[in-house]
């Protein structure tokens, strides 16, 4: 596809502004209000069923024995893994130098930060007494009390508060010059102070963007790592147990690639509607969706091996345990859930080797979305499906969620999209001193 | 006995345990002019204040009189001298608990128990060793009788017509009653429960005489009338009969539950289980013949199901075949020609050591026929023998029918109901409740405000089996005392108390059953501490079987319809038991069913009617109808339908009202356990079953080993799995000063139960309701699994109990981000609560799903009843953090304690686990695992041993011994 990564009319002058006026200028749409309205009441059931369940207990949720683990943890996993995307298109693409990052970095980079925020509270809340969350931290008490350094839970929440840390300053900082822009460029007093203390002082000199530069990259690299640290980590949360379906080496490749793979879909999910609305096609291109889609469908594959690679090893094994958790996947009781999966993750994704699919926006955002349903299916299903029928047939039970289970859900997607909703007002949706050295180079290349 | 003052009768009724209440029973007692005036002597202020008297200045004068009602409800010691049982020679600082011994008759069955106080407090039922119907062991109704002493709900005060009254007023109603009666008792009945107190039947006499004319009757809902009712045929008397099952090498069972429901289970048990010990020479063989499967029959090597009304044909038929004369069946049963021959061979084959028993539900001609082929065998005097006992037998079925009889003539003048529930216990076409409403004075002695209070003038509290005197004989004839181990909660009077009242009887209840036994103090403080009162038990008999009976055998009816059949609850009986959570949450044997019962059908109904577990069945019979939740039970014969008794119960209390359905409403009082031409239909309609296991096929993973007899003797390693355990990269545990382990026998199990409701006793363990339960949360540490094999028709049934497998390399401990689930030096997989934040992951990770998480705060935290049942060394465990099975680490820690005082090592068998001293048939047994002398190593050292799941290396401490059965060579197919 020759489709340049920046439309040729956009100048230095043009994008700067065009992008500026979003944030300064645009009246508030009513789609956006409606789009807020609906998240803010999504947010508020969630908020009311983190009230419950403090009240209560984590049993106003569906868990059971012997399903002890089910939605909260499907949740998390989901939402730290769409988090992946996002670093992965901003740091991953920055150290290897792709430029078509450029557009995307900046509202991926939010995704991240906010998935990884909402994802943070589930393993919270899902403790049996969350007020107690702290005791996994490693901090010297008076009783010479350490965590347990063998469960994959400690170094779970160890790499869940370092990656939290680690993508909040790599979002922060590589929004700074573009802050001071919109300091610069801001008439009320308000948003003048208000953008002039999120800029901290940046006043574009050399030696400012030279620290910036190398801050940026030092960032990247920690960043880039800790996308396949955190992820392993979840999937070591798994392998540590001994259930049949859980008790994998090799899930730690596979849990990274389905990150990759539903945070593809995610930065799609967003991107679209953004470029449709906020009228972003100059930026956004055909190219930058087609790369994406491309993106997704490799991730996708590496997913659907994994499937298989998962039913081979099985069978392979001759585990009468692995064997009949593969059988149960199969035709089980939540055989339902297998097969939306594949149908969602390995059959929706082969429609994008089709150049014409991948130029169609609305079915590139329906595939998208289905692979996020997938991907959340598959989480509970992986969970699920092991814990439903171990060992021992007399402790075989089912799980059926609760109006809570339902609630975290739908309160955590509204609690995503009010995060990036305001993200849309209040800050650049697309990093302007970046497409500015983009149309530069671009210039340099081409002209 | 002085009279209590007004203060003290006013500070017992208000000793109530729910806030709310008090002020309720404030206002009522305000209202009542005679209180008023009460007042005026225990508060002479009163009438100074009276006037301006409101709520609030009267509770301001009385609130010390509440703080005081409080402490006073508690934990007074006893006022009569209790003579504590002597565990130890060495006399017991206060803060050990102590043991009395005592007799609690519950659920149909009387045996000895020891009753473990803490400071005062009634906390934990044992069973008495000393006790020939005990043996150390306890039905899971008897652990449960300490939650129905402490039970919240119950009766609290006496009640005239609806109103709070007092033991005064009432008093002097006994006082006028006793003076109207006095010449001629006619009009004056009493409606008793089963007579299996000596005292009571005394006191019986006593009345009879003291008012001439006057009826005492007698009713059960679950009586035994068949079986005294068999021995009259057979031998002109109703003599009871005792079985010597350890004698017995081939058992027949006719629908003889005599492993569960039946009186004497626990002993015969323990005799049953004695006799099937594959490393002897000897081994028993049981054949049963069923309509619905019992514990007896998945115990059983011959499980034959059959319908009810054709089982006497098989014993018929058994006796053709025996060569008994005048001996034939009218028709025929059914059974195949092979079955009974073989059996009849394997009867004949063991004269003098073979046994028949006959069921409760059979009529009384299969236990006359039952004495008969016994007789013909030569088994009397050696499995079984019979007595006489003391007390008279008074039939279940006539004493409803006189009484109702009499109702409906309207001659009764005065019914006084001693501790029975009638109004709801009744067939339904006895209608008890429109007679009972023409009984000018109605009179109720009950622990509970039931149905059957509600409908009388007078409720009066009956003192809890725990807080009185008296006497019980169990079921081989054996006598023995009932004592108090506290002071009555509240402001309740035994059952003799109260005919002491009518009878201006003025011994203390202590004198009056010792009276009873003409014992002197020393005999009477002996037997109090052994809690057995010598030689007691009526001389054995050995009379002719009178076979005149053999001539008026009936022919059932031939037709292919579906019979009904009643059986008591398996755990909360007649209905009696319905407030008690324990019982309520204890998984029913065999179903696994909690807080509902079911009408059980089998596979065949279940497929021509499309029947599904839960689907609402609806049941007619001679224009009575129900509607009840279907139970498919594998097993079940053809075309009975088994329902429980015992639910639907409307005025239960908070626990067990409005649970299941109430089957009395189908039952009449001339066929009580047995009818023909049930009609169902199914419904559209939907129950929520509340099941703590869902699956129970094994699934080819064979958790629970069996192999037969002939299997293991051929090559006794067969039930084994790997010899060495395979490497692990974990390093072996530091051995500690002892290796604590379990072994289970599966041989032994018997799949009872006892051992969940002992553990809940004795750890705390909270009760969660039918809805928790459903989700599948209940909390017992440890469960009874039942697993199903081979035909659905005719299955093999296998129990394990599984409480935590304390492994070596515990899954559990690995995955723990705390370090909350540790191991200790000696074994033990323990459980820090305080450290534990709830993620579930060691849950998860349990191949055995043994651990149970506080979803929700399940511990009751604010009824103070509740909090003085329990056991004050176990931690109240809160919501969000997980508990498992510790080995009752407190046992243990109390023998080390012990030992480390007298510089020694604890003996083997020093440290009971609950489940292992409550179990019947010591399948249970723990101890020091790395000493090769104890128990514990001797049963790890069986060819029968083997490992749970062996294949994941966790290397548990708790290992299984595998089952044998013992089919007759002839039959192995034909199981």
């Amino acid at each position: 596809m020759n489709t340049p990564l920046l439309a040729p009319r956009e100048t230095f002058a043009t994008l700067t502004d065009r992008v500026s006026d979003i944030t300064l200028e645009r009246p508030t749409g009513r789609l956006w209000l409606l789009a807020f309205a609906l998240s803010f009441v999504l947010t508020a059931w969630l908020g009311a069923g983190i009230v419950w369940l403090l009240a209560k207990g984590v049993g106003i949720w569906g868990l059971d024995m012997p399903v002890a683990w089910a939605f909260a943890i499907a949740d998390y996993v989901w939402w730290i893994a769409i988090g992946m995307a996002g670093t992965f298109i901003s740091g991953g693409l920055y150290l290897a130098r792709q430029g078509w990052r450029n557009a995307l970095n900046r509202y991926a980079e939010a995704m991240t930060v906010f998935a990884v925020s909402v994802s943070g509270i589930f393993p919270i809340l899902h403790l049996g007494r969350p007020w107690f969350f702290y005791w996994l931290a490693p901090y010297p008490d008076r009783m010479g009390l350490w965590p347990q350094w063998r469960s994959s839970l400690f170094w779970d929440f160890s790499a869940i508060v370092a990656y939290l840390i680690v993508s909040v300053l790599y979002f922060y900082v590589g929004l700074i010059p573009d802050l001071a822009t919109l300091r610069d460029r801001a008439r009320t007093r308000g948003k003048q102070v208000f953008y002039g203390l999120l800029a901290i002082g940046w006043r574009g000199e050399a030696r400012h963007w030279q620290r910036f530069e190398t801050l940026n990259l030092l960032l990247a690299a920690m960043a880039v790592p800790l996308v396949f640290s955190v992820h392993s980590m979840v999937a070591l949360d798994f392998s540590e147990g001994l259930l049949p379906g859980w008790h994998s080496t090799i899930f730690p490749p596979f849990f990274v690639a389905g990150a990759l793979f539903s945070g593809f879909g995610m930065v799609l999910v967003l991107g679209i509607p953004l470029r449709h609305f906020f009228g972003l096609g100059d930026f956004i291109t055909e190219r930058h969706l087609d790369n994406l889609a491309k993106l997704m469908l490799a991730a996708g594959l590496f997913v659907d091996y994994s499937y298989a690679s998962e039913m081979f090893n099985a069978f392979y094994s001759g585990d009468r345990y692995e064997i009949a958790h593969a059988m149960q996947q199969l035709t089980g009781a939540y055989a339902w859930v297998y097969w939306t999966i594949i149908g969602c993750n390995a059959v929706s994704i082969q429609a994008l080797w089709f150049p014409r699919v991948r130029r169609s926006h609305a079915a590139l955002f329906a595939i998208a979305l289905l692979v996020l349903i997938g991907m959340w299916f598959e989480r509970f299903l992986l969970i699920v499906s092991s814990l439903y029928h171990d060992f021992l047939p007399s402790s075989w039970g089912m799980f059926y969620p609760t109006f809570w289970d339902i609630a975290f859900l739908a309160g955590s997607i509204g609690l995503f999209f009010l995060l990036f909703l305001l993200f849309v007002r209040l800050l650049p949706l697309l990093p302007m001193f970046e497409l500015r050295k983009l149309r530069a180079r671009l210039e340099r290349e081409g002209a | 006995m002085t009279r209590p003052t007004a203060r003290d009768a006013l500070r017992t009724r208000l000793g109530d345990s729910r806030g709310p209440r008090y002020w309720r029973a404030l206002e009522e007692i305000i209202e009542q002019p005679a209180w008023r005036s009460r007042l005026h002597e225990a508060f002479p202020q009163l009438a100074r204040l009276e006037p301006a008297l409101d709520r609030r200045d009267f509770l301001k004068l009385i609130g010390a009189s509440l703080a005081l009602a409080g402490l006073g409800a508690c934990s007074r010691p006893p006022q009569e001298q209790i003579v504590p049982w002597v565990r130890r020679p060495d006399q017991l600082p206060p803060a050990l608990p102590r043991f009395y011994a005592s007799t609690l008759a519950c659920a149909g069955d009387v045996a000895g128990v020891l009753v473990e106080t803490h400071q005062g407090r009634p906390t934990k039922i044992e069973g008495n060793p000393a006790h020939p119907m005990s043996l150390g062991a306890t039905t899971p109704a008897m652990q449960a009788a300490v939650l129905e002493l402490w039970d919240p709900d119950r009766s609290q005060g006496p009640v005239h017509d609806g109103v709070a009254a007092s033991w005064d007023a009432f008093r002097a109603e006994a006082g006028r009653l006793a003076a109207r009666f006095a010449r001629d008792g006619h009009g004056l009945h009493v409606l008793g429960g089963r007579l299996d107190s000596p005292t009571l039947a005394a006191q019986r006499d006593a009345w009879l005489a003291r008012f001439p004319g006057a009826q005492w009757h007698a009713y059960e809902a679950i009586d035994d009338d068949n079986a005294l009712a068999g021995a009259r045929l057979a031998f002109g008397t109703p003599l009871r009969t005792r079985h010597r099952v350890d004698r017995a090498r081939v058992i027949l069972a006719l629908e003889a539950d005599f492993l569960g429901s039946q009186p004497g289970s626990l002993r015969h048990a323990r005799d049953f289980i004695a006799g099937r010990d594959p490393a002897s020479e000897e081994f028993n063989r049981l054949y049963v013949v069923e309509a619905s499967p019992t514990l007896t029959g998945a115990r059983a090597d011959h499980r034959w199901a059959l319908d009810s009304a054709h089982i006497g044909m098989v014993a018929l038929e058994l006796g053709d075949l025996l060569g008994l004369p005048g001996v034939h069946a009218p028709q025929a049963s059914g059974m195949s020609a092979r079955r009974l021959r073989a059996l009849a061979r394997d009867l004949a084959d063991q004269r003098g050591t073979s046994l028949v028993l006959a069921g409760r539900t059979q009529p009384p001609w299969v236990h006359a026929l039952a004495h008969l082929l016994n007789e013909a065998l030569g088994n009397v005097g050696h499995t079984v023998d019979y007595y006489e006992p003391a007390e008279p037998w008074v039939s279940s079925a006539d004493g409803l029918r006189e009484l109702t009889r009499a109702m409906a003539a309207g001659t009764v003048d005065t019914l006084l109901l001693l501790d029975g529930n009638p109004l709801y216990a009744t067939p339904v076409d006895a209608q008890f409740a429109r007679l009972l409403a023409r009984v000018p004075h109605r009179i109720h002695l009950g622990l509970y405000r039931d149905e059957t209070a509600l409908a009388c003038q007078w409720h009066l509290p009956r003192s809890h089996a725990l807080e009185g005197w008296s006497d019980l004989r169990a079921a081989d004839g054996t006598a023995s005392p009932v004592q108090p181990v506290i002071a009555p909660l509240y402001d309740s009077r035994s059952t003799h108390e109260l005919l002491a009242m009518f009878l201006g009887d003025t011994q203390s209840p202590r004198e009056r059953v010792q009276a009873t036994w003409h014992a002197d103090d020393d005999a009477w403080r002996a037997s109090l501490q052994s809690g057995v009162i010598p030689h007691s038990a009526p001389p054995a008999q050995h009379p002719r079987v009178d076979d005149a009976f053999l001539g008026h055998i009936p022919t059932p009816a031939d037709q292919p319809g579906l019979e009904l059949l009643f059986a008591p609850d398996p755990t909360v009986w007649d209905g009696r038991y319905a407030n008690n959570g324990w019982l309520q949450e204890l998984p029913k044997p065999l179903t696994a069913l909690t807080w509902s019962n079911v009408a059980l059908v089998s596979p065949e109904l279940a497929l021509a009617h499309d029947l599904k577990n839960g689907d609402a069945l609806e049941m007619r019979i001679d224009g009575r109808h129900t509607q009840a939740p279907v139970w498919v039970m594998p097993g079940q014969a053809a075309r009975s339908v088994t329902v429980w008794l015992g639910y639907g119960r409307r005025h239960a209390g908070r626990v067990g009202g409005q649970l299941g359905f109430d089957a009395y409403a189908l039952r009449t009082a001339a066929a009580p356990w047995r009818v023909d031409g049930l009609r169902v239909n199914r419904t559209d309609a939907h129950y929520a079953l509340a099941t703590t296991q869902r699956h129970h096929a094994m699934e080819g993973r064979a958790p629970v080993r069996a192999t037969t007899l002939d299997a293991f003797r051929t090559d006794p390693a067969i039930a084994q799995g790997h010899a060495q355990d395979p490497p692990s990269l974990y390093p072996d545990r530091l051995h500690g000063d002892y290796a604590w382990g379990m072994s289970v026998d599966l041989n032994a199990c018997i799949g009872c139960g006892a051992c969940t409701i002992a553990c809940q006793a004795e750890n705390n363990i909270p009760v969660v309701g039918a809805a928790e339960v459903e989700r599948g949360r209940e909390m017992h540490w440890i469960r009874v699994d039942r697993y199903y094999e081979g035909d659905v028709r005719a299955p093999r049934i296998h129990h394990q109990p599984v409480p935590c497998m304390h492994c070596e390399h515990a899954p559990c401990e690995v995955v723990c981000p705390v370090g909350a689930t540790v191991h200790d030096a000696e074994g033990l997989n323990v459980q820090v609560y305080n450290r534990c934040v709830g993620t579930r992951f060691c849950s998860n990770n349990c191949p055995y799903k043994v651990r149970r998480f506080n979803f929700l705060q399940y511990s009751d935290l604010h009824t103070e009843t509740l909090k003085a049942q329990r056991n004050p060394d176990v931690t109240v465990r809160n919501r969000g953090v997980m508990e498992k099975c510790t080995y009752c680490i407190q046992r243990i820690e109390t023998a080390h304690i012990a030992a480390d005082k007298a510089g020694r090592r604890i003996a083997d068998g020093e440290v009971l686990t609950a489940c292992q001293a409550v179990c019947p048939t010591q399948a249970i047994v723990f101890g020091d695992q790395q000493d090769p002398a104890t128990a514990v190593s001797r049963q790890k050292a069986s060819p029968r041993h083997y490992t749970l799941l062996e294949e994941l290396n966790t290397r548990p401490r708790t290992t299984y011994l595998a089952s044998i059965r013992n089919p007759h060579p002839a039959l192995e197919d034909d199981a």
